[in-house]
C-alpha cells in the first residue's frame, strides 16, 4: 500500500511537472541581463575569409560593448595560444587550429561554426590532382603550420604519404604565393585574399576549393571560440559577442557588399574587389544549418591518422565546447 | 493492467519529450528576455510606447523611407502578412516600424510612406522621434546604424517579436526570412504564449 502510494505521487509529480513544461517556453540561460564586461579583444590577422568577426565590430557595439579591441598579428601567427592566456577573449579560427590548440591544452572553449570554404589548394598546369603532387614541391612557412597540417591531411586522404612523397619548401620568410607566382614551387595553399589574386593574374588553378569540394564543403572551416574562463565568467558578454559575429556571418552571406565595404572602412581590407569576391567564394549562411560537432570530430579523426594530435575528438568535444549559446540563438535569430 | 497504462501516460507528457517536439517543430518560441521599452510619435502625431501595446502582440522592425533596397523588400513582406492575418491583425497583433533616419521622417512623411505600402493604420504603426530618442531605442535593440555622406543608412535589418507581456520572443535579420514562418510565430504567441 505504501508503494502505491508512492507510485501514484510519483505520477502525479510527473504530470504536475509536464503540464508546466507544456505551459512554459524556454527561458534563455544568458536573457537579456546586464553586460558583465563592455571590453572585449579579438585577434586581427591578414586572412579576409574569417569576415564575419570583422564586420561584426559595429554590432558588436550595438550589443553595449564600449572597448572593441583588434590585436594585431602577423600571417601564419599562432593566435590560439594568446587565445587561451587571455590576451585575447574571443577568436574566429581554423577548426584545424583550435582542435591542435585543444589538444595541447590550452583552455579554449568554442561556441559555434561560422563559415565553410577559406583555402583553396593551387598548382601549376600539369597537375590535376592531389595525388599528382607525389615528387612536386609543395610551399609552406613552417612545419606544423595550417597549410602544413592540412596538406598533409588531404594528402592522406588519397593515400599519399605525406612525409616522402611531397617535397616540401619550407622558409618563415618568404610567402608561399611569392615563390609559387616566381614559379620556384609546384603547389601551396592559399588563402583570401590570396586566391583573388591569383584569378585575376591568371596564376595556377586550383585542385581543391574547399567551399565546393567534398569532404571539406561539408564541414566548418572556421570557428568561433572563447577563453574558458571569459566564457564561464561573463555568459552574457559571451552570448552578445556570439550574436555579433552570426549576425555578421548572415550579412556576409546576404549583403557581400555592404560587408565588404564595411572590411575596407574598418581598416580589415585594403581591396573591396578581393574582400567582395571572398565573400562570395564561401559559405557564411551554414551556422543555422551544420552541426559544429561534426566539424571538430571530422578534423579530430584526421589530425589524429595524421599523428598531429593525441586526444579524441570525444574528449575535445566534452572538454572544450558548449553549444548552449548557439542553440539558444538557432532559436531566437532567423533569418 | 493499469500501470503500464499510467506510465504511458506519463512519459506521454514527460517535459523532456515535450522540450525535444518543441525544438524540433519550433511552435514554442523562447523567452529571450524583457523586450527594450520606447516612447516614440506615430505618423499622426501621437505619441506610442511599447507599454501601451501590452496586451498585444507587436513586430517591432527598423526602416527609413528612403532606402532604396532591403527595406521595401521587408515592408513588402510585412504587408502579405498583414493580409493574411485577418481580424487578428489591429485587435490582437501589432505592427511597428521605426524609422532610422528621424531627421527626414517625420510624421507626415511617415504617413505618405504607410499608405504608399497599403498598410493598414488600426495595426501598423510608424514611429519616429528625436535623433537621440531614435539613437536610444536602436541602441537597446542592438541594431547597428550609420549614416552615409549621401543620406543613405547603413543598418541591421531586424525585426523583433515581442509578446503580449511584453518579452522579446525571437528575432528576424534581413528581409530574406520565411514570411509563412513569420506569420506561425505570431500566431503561436496568440494561441500558445
Amino acid at each position: 500500500m505504501p508503494m502505491m502510494q508512492t507510485r501514484r505521487r510519483i505520477l502525479a509529480g510527473v504530470s504536475l511537472a509536464s503540464a508546466a513544461g507544456l505551459l512554459r517556453a524556454p527561458v534563455s540561460l544568458a536573457a537579456e541581463g546586464s553586460l558583465e564586461t563592455t571590453t572585449i579583444r579579438i585577434a586581427k590577422v591578414p586572412a579576409i575569409c574569417v569576415a564575419p568577426k570583422y564586420v561584426a565590430e559595429e554590432l558588436l557595439r550595438a550589443e553595449g560593448f564600449t572597448d572593441i579591441h583588434y590585436v594585431e598579428f602577423a600571417a601564419g601567427q599562432d593566435t590560439t595560444e594568446p587565445l587561451a592566456r587571455g590576451e585575447l577573449d574571443f577568436d574566429t579560427n581554423y577548426a584545424v587550429n583550435f582542435v591542435a590548440a585543444i589538444d595541447a591544452g590550452r583552455p579554449i572553449t568554442l561556441l559555434a561554426g561560422v563559415m565553410v570554404g577559406c583555402y583553396e589548394l593551387f598548382a601549376k598546369e600539369g597537375i590535376r590532382g592531389i595525388s599528382d603532387l607525389k615528387g612536386k614541391s609543395v610551399g609552406m612557412q613552417a612545419v606544423n603550420s595550417l597549410p602544413h597540417t592540412l596538406l598533409t591531411v588531404m594528402a592522406a586522404q588519397v593515400g599519399l604519404d605525406p612525409l616522402k612523397d611531397i617535397h616540401w619548401i619550407t622558409d618563415p620568410k618568404v610567402m608561399p604565393i611569392e615563390r609559387f607566382v616566381a614559379g620556384e614551387i609546384d603547389a601551396f595553399l592559399a588563402f583570401p585574399p590570396e586566391p583573388q589574386d591569383l584569378r585575376a593574374r591568371g596564376i595556377g588553378h586550383v585542385l581543391v576549393n574547399t567551399a565546393l569540394d567534398r569532404p571539406w564543403s561539408q564541414y566548418f572551416c572556421c570557428m568561433h571560440g572563447g577563453n574558458r574562463e571569459f566564457v564561464q565568467k561573463y555568459p552574457v558578454a559571451t552570448k552578445r559577442v556570439l550574436r555579433a559575429v552570426l549576425k555578421a556571418a548572415d550579412m556576409c552571406a546576404s549583403e557581400p557588399e555592404r560587408a565588404a565595404r564595411r572590411m575596407v572602412d574598418g581598416g580589415f581590407s585594403p581591396r573591396y574587389d578581393y574582400a567582395l569576391q571572398t565573400l562570395r567564394d564561401n559559405a557564411y549562411d551554414r551556422w543555422r544549418e551544420y552541426d559544429p560537432e561534426d566539424a571538430i570530430r571530422f578534423y579530430a579523426l584526421r589530425l589524429r591518422e595524421a599523428g598531429f594530435i593525441k586526444a579524441s575528438p570525444q574528449k575535445i568535444i566534452a572538454d572544450s565546447t558548449d553549444w548552449r549559446f548557439l542553440d539558444e540563438l538557432k532559436r531566437e535569430l532567423k533569418a | 493492467m493499469r500501470r503500464p497504462l499510467l506510465l504511458a501516460l506519463a512519459l506521454l507528457v514527460s517535459p523532456a519529450l515535450t522540450v525535444a517536439h518543441e525544438a524540433q517543430d519550433g511552435k514554442r518560441l523562447p523567452v529571450i528576455g524583457p523586450a527594450p521599452s520606447f516612447a516614440l510619435t506615430s505618423q499622426d502625431g501621437a505619441p506610442v510606447t511599447l507599454a501601451a501595446l501590452r496586451g498585444k502582440i507587436v513586430a517591432v522592425s527598423f526602416i527609413y523611407t528612403q532606402c532604396p533596397d532591403i527595406c521595401p523588400l521587408l515592408i513588402q513582406k510585412m504587408v502579405q502578412v498583414q493580409g493574411e492575418l485577418g481580424a487578428d491583425f489591429g485587435a490582437k497583433i501589432a505592427f511597428v516600424s521605426i524609422t532610422l533616419d528621424p531627421e527626414h521622417d517625420t510624421p507626415e512623411v511617415l504617413k505618405d510612406y504607410a499608405q504608399f505600402w497599403g498598410t493598414k493604420p488600426e495595426g501598423w504603426t510608424f514611429l519616429t522621434g528625436s535623433p537621440e530618442a531614435v539613437r536610444d531605442v536602436t541602441r537597446r535593440y542592438a541594431v547597428f546604424v550609420a549614416k552615409n555622406a549621401n543620406g543613405s543608412v547603413d543598418h541591421t535589418q531586424l525585426t523583433s517579436i515581442i509578446d503580449a507581456e511584453s518579452a522579446m520572443r525571437v528575432q528576424y535579420l534581413g528581409a530574406r526570412f520565411d514570411p509563412e514562418e513569420f506569420r506561425r510565430d505570431l500566431l503561436s504567441l496568440l494561441h500558445r504564449p
